[in-house]
């Protein structure tokens, strides 16, 4: 046998190897802040400031779970009509629960939201991996069942919260504790569960693995049924949460909550650095490209660079620009 | 200009004396409209059904289908459908656009069908018998006119519009037409889709951009909920009036109640299809003939009047 | 077509001094050869010796850093692939480069499809094309989908494809890797065809005795420079192994202490593979290394990725004496039995990822029980992996894909061997790996029975079989048409097996 053991010594793994993709989305941030802070100083008011990050929670909580799904190889388009129905279906169930309960209906609702959406993850993930369709088709359906769905339960108008509610509900969207809006402080508790789950569990080992290539992870004894499905689970489960810190904001789901959330979920994910191929995830990373996106137009009103008629170009073409700095930057 | 309730109670009355006359020969009306897919095409399904509902209890002898459809495509094949099973004596219908439908309506105009067209008008104008639809400039020029006289001729004001089609086209030159010459000067003009989400949003940014704004106008109610909120969160004292337009309920019972941030409305109202039902039924039996063009006015809700535009059972 | 030249054994090629550094790294200096027309000029070296970087060059792949190209007296610079193709240099490249939804004709012409009058020419397309595949001897339909045909017709239209071109020089990278027996023979067949004709061929492959069959010439590199250039039926295999390692080898495969084989450890019944294996029975020992050999597509792979849940498969599989349930990979390596797969690269490793996820992907349950992950637990299997199997790398934290083929393979094992099987399936153990590696693994094998696992090798190499193996069944169509130990070991009883009837080839072996 002629076994040569390397005389150099190896250099450890680090633990965190910290590369382009991870802080690529964190530097746009920062440099959109500042762009945004020379073209209108008010950009970094606090209060401007705690508006969009607010409101690119629900967004940036459904990418979260997004992040599960795509970094596992799937897709879900049906988020948004998911959002809404689930909406619609928690404020029904409060209204109704409201007239014995009081108040105790909200967190009754809100436990009900959680398991709607649970049960509507589990059924995008069985048909996609039991029904072996192309997550692009199955949840193409899914997203029109669910906005079929809202549709006919307002109406198609809208189903408002009872006003014995309202009150109490209010505070979830517009409340702070220590000056931080309540519902930035649920993304980040959100992002960070996600985060453990997938770096910290070997849960989010399987998720990337069989994102990354499916075969792999067959061959290594991994279900991609159960691996998947699962995250089609969490993906609803984060959907309910994000539906959750809505139902306060304008108290009402009609059947255009949620429109193209969708597409602007995918794009935050990709922002921030999951490959739409699947592969490794980037939770942290989701949740900038959520809060960039969200600031890119609030940035658009804030300048009077931009007619009001080229708003979404201009969006197009600085979301293009800062996927393409990430891809040279490497 | 008519007035809508004067002319349904013409409708009607023609109607009644109508009915007992020609009870033997069964009149079919279809009506085809867009499927709800928000708060005023609700309205519209709510106020077909309404009107369908009614007419085929009082008069036996005439039948009111109606049809909704989710897309242009779909109303397109919806209309083959309809005209292809019987003869119709009379469409009323609302296009989803006027370019897809103008020819399918020509096909059934020319098989002998008396056409109403609602809204949306056709390219071609010699299709329809009667057109019946509201005054998008006159919802602009009107809510300008409250304005001017409230704020005394001057202020600054934001505006939200909703999505790049002739109906917020109008609307907004309307208004805009109707503020030229005073100091009222309109600070910032974008677009948010008449959705509540991105209207919230929207005044949001206006809010954090503008240390003044004095009034909002949003063009169409549901914009109108959005901003309210933003306002509310924001607790500014600066602006005095938010203003919407297209009469939905919530909207119009604030009218009622006297609200102070918004004390007017204006209507657009999906009433509008039942007006157009009644008069193509009272051409149809009741010898009255009312070919033409009804453009129904836009005149302010106020706390006088509101109550005639307050359908509480509606889901608009 | 060769074109025909006009200075008569004038090279073809010549390279002159041919250096090529990334950065401070310097992966090939100096390299000085020609390559006459009608000759077949072999290039050999161990994985890392410079052999692809220098065909890169050759081809337009990758710029030179220093050194001079000539072709036919003539200095020329390549820095487009396109440039290497107008001057006569096609390669033909190791990994099948096809379009699997498009037809046989399709993908030969695909880029410069035949037009007339503005219009794609199918018509004539396919005449050309079935032409050439004719003269190759491939009887792939031109119509047929690429996804349809064999892996060798694969590879012949990807050879037709590159003759498609005028050519000179015919690069050949790894031609063999993926071909079995016959298609090996016929392609070296019709490499000795385009020497006839006049054409330059370089040949690159691992496969020595190959080598040794076609060479007129042979160029040995190691470690990015040049020992020489050998007459080619000067040299032995052995030799060739030699000046490649730079110093003596020991055997190829390591002697076998005789121990007397254990008690049944895998015992298969009436497997049924659907579509692929029939009546599949057979049974392995502790301390044995059992081979099976076969053509592709006799069903090898097929049967163990049946009896490891990864395909669907009916019969019974127990595992010293318990019952496995063969419907889940999952259940499989929890009894205790490992499989490596052939195709390391697409279903073995991930290839983006780094090497201690990939070490414990098929253990993630035994490694991390509860919850966490134990990240430190981790690094210290990897650095006794690394040690355990001689896996060389620059630093752990490396991509699996940044390895060598060899190093590749060893990850690999330790990937399965982690989950702790006592039954041990290698499916073509050194495909793709230099001689050095080679011999490690073979040696790894051996540690294996010696430890009292069983093992089980897959393998195209009859060679290789015979010689690590205890016994050797053989399969053709998805049936095992016979078993062959001791001296009946022998690529003649094995090759008969594996392609005649069962009862002929024992008549024949009997009489001989």
């Amino acid at each position: 046998m002629t076994v040569i053991t390397g005389s150099t010594p190896l250099r450890p793994e680090r633990e965190w190897n910290i590369g382009w993709t991870d802080i690529g989305p964190f530097l746009a941030l920062l440099a959109l802040l500042l762009v945004g802070f020379l073209i209108n100083p008010d950009f970094l008011s606090a209060t401007n400031l705690g508006n969009v990050i607010t409101r690119s929670a629900f967004i940036a909580i459904i990418a979260v779970g997004a992040t599960f799904v795509i970094s596992s190889g799937g897709l879900d388009l049906s988020v948004g009509s998911m959002a809404a129905f689930i909406t619609g279906v928690t404020i029904m169930f409060m209204n109704a629960m409201a007239p014995d309960w009081g108040v105790l209906a909200i967190p009754a609702g809100m436990a009900i939201a959680v398991a709607i959406g649970l049960a509507c993850g589990l059924l995008n993930g069985v048909i996609v991996t039991v029904g072996k369709i192309e997550p692009f088709i199955a949840t193409l359906g899914t997203m029109g069942i669910f906005r079929a769905l809202i549709t006919y339960m307002s109406d198609g108008g809208t189903i408002p919260i009872d006003r014995s509610l309202r009150d109490a509900y209010r505070p979830v969207y517009f409340g702070t504790v220590g000056g931080i809006p309540y519902p930035i402080l649920i993304s980040i508790a959100v992002a960070a569960v996600a985060s453990f789950v997938l770096y910290k569990m070997k849960y989010g080992r399987r998720c990337a693995a069989v994102g990354a290539n499916e075969d792999v992870a067959r061959y290594s004894g991994i279900s991609i049924v159960k691996t998947r499905t699962i995250a089609y689970a969490i993906q609803g489960a984060c959907v309910a949460v994000a539906a959750i810190c809505y139902v306060p904001r304008l108290g009402a789901a009609t059947p255009t909550t949620g429109v193209l959330w969708e597409l602007q979920v995918i794009t935050a994910v990709v922002i921030g650095g999951t490959a739409l191929r699947g592969g490794k995830g980037h939770v942290w990373g989701t949740v900038a490209g959520a809060v960039i996106l969200e600031l890119i137009a609030n940035l658009m009103v804030l300048s009077d660079l931009v007619s009001e008629y080229l708003v979404a170009g201009v969006q197009g073409v600085i979301i293009i620009i800062a996927m393409l700095i990430q891809r040279f930057s490497k | 200009m008519f007035r809508i309730k004067r002319i349904a109670a013409v409708a009607v009355g023609t109607l009644l004396i109508a009915g007992q006359a020609l009870a033997a020969d069964k009149k079919v009306v279809a009506v085809s409209i867009p499927a709800a897919d928000h708060g005023w095409t609700a309205g519209i399904v709510y106020h077909a059904q309404a009107a369908a509902k009614e007419i085929n209890a009082a008069f036996p002898n005439v039948e009111v289908i109606v049809k909704t459809s989710p897309s242009a495509t779909a109303q397109v094949s919806a209309l083959e459908d309809l005209s292809a099973r019987r003869k119709l004596d009379a469409l009323v219908i609302l296009p989803h656009t006027s370019e897809e439908l103008t020819t399918p309506v020509k096909a059934v105009k020319d098989a002998g069908t008396f056409i109403t067209v609602v809204d949306r008008g056709l390219n071609d104008p010699s299709i329809q018998d009667l057109y019946v639809a509201g005054d998008n400039i006159a919802v602009g020029r009107n809510t300008a006119k409250f304005m001017i006289d409230k704020l005394g001729g001057k202020g600054n004001l934001v505006v939200l519009r909703g999505i790049p089609t002739v109906i917020d086209d109008e609307r907004i030159k309307g208004f805009q037409d109707t503020i030229k010459g005073t100091s009222l000067k309109i600070l910032d003009i974008q677009y948010a889709n008449w959705n509540s989400d991105e209207a919230f949003k929207l005044m949001q940014d206006y809010l954090a951009k503008y240390p003044q704004i004095d009034a909002v106008w949003a063009n169409d109610d549901d914009m109108l909920l959005g901003v309210l909120e933003a306002l509310k969160q924001s607790g500014r004292k600066d602006i005095k009036l938010a203003l919407g337009g297209n009469g939905m309920k919530d909207i119009v019972k604030k009218v009622i109640d006297g609200d102070a941030m918004t004390p007017v409305e204006t209507p657009y109202p999906p009433a509008m299809i039942k007006t157009a039902i009644y008069m193509t039924v009272a051409n149809l039996i009741g010898q009255a003939p009312v070919r033409g063009t009804v453009k129904l006015d836009a005149p302010l809700i106020t706390r006088e009047n509101a109550k005639e535009y307050y359908f509480p059972d509606s889901p608009f | 077509m060769p074109r025909s030249d006009e200075a008569e054994r004038q090279p073809v090629l010549r390279a002159e001094g041919i250096a090529k550094q990334y950065g401070p790294v310097t992966v090939l200096s100096e390299v000085t050869l020609d390559i006459l027309p009608g000759e077949i000029h072999a290039i050999i070296g161990e994985n890392g010796a410079g052999k692809s970087t220098f065909m890169r060059v050759l081809s337009g792949y990758a710029e030179p850093t220093s050194g001079t190209l000539f072709m036919a007296g003539h200095e020329v610079r390549f820095s487009r692939p396109e440039q290497a193709q107008n001057a006569g240099i096609v390669l033909v490249h190791q990994e099948i480069l096809l379009a699997d939804g498009l037809t046989v004709a399709e993908n030969l012409f695909l880029g410069r499809e035949l037009m007339r009058g503005g219009l794609v020419d199918d018509r004539t397309m396919r005449r050309i094309a079935r032409e050439k595949l004719a003269e190759l001897g491939c009887t792939a339909s031109p119509n047929a989908l690429v996804r349809e045909i064999s892996l060798a017709d694969r590879q012949l239209v990807q050879i037709a494809r590159a003759l498609l071109d005028d050519y000179r020089l015919v690069i050949f990278d790894e031609p063999t890797a993926v071909l079995t027996g016959e298609e090996v023979e016929r392609l070296l067949g019709i490499i000795l065809q385009l020497k006839e004709q006049g054409a330059a061929v370089l040949y690159i492959s691992h496969r020595l005795d190959e080598v040794q069959r076609l060479a007129d010439r042979v160029t040995v590199l190691r470690d990015g420079k040049m020992v020489g250039t050998f007459p080619g039926h000067s040299l032995t295999q052995m030799d060739m192994a030699r000046l490649m390692v730079g110093r003596d080898l020991a055997a190829l495969y390591p002697e076998r202490s005789a121990e007397p084989r254990g008690q049944v450890m895998l015992e298969v019944r009436d497997l049924a593979v659907p579509g692929f294996a029939n009546n599949i029975s057979f049974s392995v020992h502790k301390g044995e290394i059992l081979g099976f050999a076969g053509m592709i597509g006799a069903g090898r792979t097929e049967v163990f990725e049946g009896i490891m849940g990864l395909r669907p498969a009916t019969g019974s599989v127990e595992l010293d004496g318990k019952p496995i349930d063969i419907r889940s990979a999952r259940s499989a390596l929890d009894a205790g039995v490992g499989y490596l797969t052939e195709d390391r690269k697409g279903k073995g490793l991930l290839l983006q990822e780094r090497l201690a996820p990939n070490l414990t992907l098929s253990a993630l349950g035994r490694f991390h029980p509860g919850l966490l992950m134990h990240r430190g637990r981790e690094q210290t299997a990897l650095t006794e992996a690394v040690e355990q199997y001689d896996i060389r790398l620059k630093s752990l934290g490396v991509k699996a894909g940044q390895l060598s083929g060899g190093n590749q393979q060893k990850l690999l094992l330790a990937k399965v061997l982690l989950t702790n099987p006592s039954v041990v399936v290698i499916d073509e153990p050194t495909r793709g790996i230099d001689i050095a590696n080679k011999a490690q693994i073979y040696a790894f094998i051996h540690r294996l029975v010696a430890e009292g696992k069983a093992c089980i090798v897959i393998s195209s190499e009859m060679q290789e079989l015979i010689g690590i193996c205890d016994r050797i069944l053989v399969m053709r169509e998805g049936r095992i048409t016979g078993e062959v130990t001791g001296d009946k070991m022998t690529e003649h009883d094995i090759a008969l097996l594996a392609t005649s009837d069962a009862a002929a080839a024992t008549e024949q072996g009997g009489r001989q």
